[in-house]
């Protein structure tokens, strides 16, 4: 069951397990990370340039540098983490059949699975050293 | 302070914004993915995305993640400091305040390049 409280000595007493406890801390942490990594994501790939003028070369010289790589992969598992997660506490409101809500759940939890695993895989697919196009 | 209230649309603001963006997650991943497999399938699928519906829905989903970003460094204030519940109300006309200060600038930059044909 999810928590919901306004402050973490509530959460403690409020969590009905320490997985739960852990992921209310997650969604946290994550939560203040991915405001500075997905906004910096969206001023360096909306804004500092126009997002219809990216193509193949620009994507795979931004995944060919190491720097964009650790960014990127922070990015890819903490966003798809606290996503997942923040779906799974709707899952558990508004679903209420327990067969239903346990196949919902892990039907996401496989999609979130493979592309976490896929994305990390096209992240390693570029070299580290190619620079520009 | 909830129903009905401030509270209450700032958490379903949060919820829908929440889901959106994980969907648009889900879906740039997969369209990235194409890029394992070499430029030619790579530039047809970031071109497809390039179509003015797809544009609208990205500078869309730069909104949800704008007001995503600001609500959730509320919530934090409401659950690390002595003074954030009480005020909770007021912080979110914040948080609107500084999505529209964000937003606005934001629109008006691309939007004229979702019609003026970009980098096509």
């Amino acid at each position: 069951m999810a928590i919901k409280t306004r402050n973490f000595n509530v959460a403690r007493q409020q969590a009905s397990t320490n997985i739960e406890l852990i992921w209310w801390v997650f969604m946290r942490v994550s939560g203040v990370l991915l405001v500075f990594l997905v906004l910096g994501h969206i001023y360096m790939n909306n804004i500092l340039i126009s997002n219809t003028s990216i193509d193949f070369d620009y994507v795979a010289s931004r995944f060919s540098q190491p720097l964009y790589k650790v960014y990127d992969l922070v990015m890819l598992v903490l966003a798809m983490l606290h996503g997942t997660n923040g779906l799974r506490y709707i899952i558990d409101d508004y679903v209420h059949h327990d067969g239903w809500r346990n196949i919902v759940k892990y039907a996401l939890y496989f999609v979130v699975a493979v592309l976490i695993t896929t994305g990390t895989m096209l992240l390693f697919s570029f070299p580290f050293n190619k620079v520009g196009g | 302070m909830y129903r009905g209230r401030e509270g209450q649309w700032a958490f379903y603001l949060h919820r829908i914004t929440g889901v959106a963006i994980l969907l648009y997650l889900l879906v740039h991943v997969g369209e990235l993915t194409a890029a394992m497999f070499g430029s030619k399938y790579s530039n047809a699928i970031l071109h497809f995305f390039h179509q003015p519906l797809f544009q609208l829905g990205l500078l869309t989903v730069i909104g949800a993640v704008l007001y995503h970003a600001l609500n959730g460094l509320r919530i934090l204030i409401m659950d690390f400091t002595s003074w954030g519940t009480r005020l909770q109300n007021k912080l979110w006309y914040g948080v609107l305040i500084l999505f529209a200060l964000l937003y606005v600038p934001t629109v008006i930059k691309i939007l004229p390049e979702i019609f003026g044909g970009g980098g096509h």
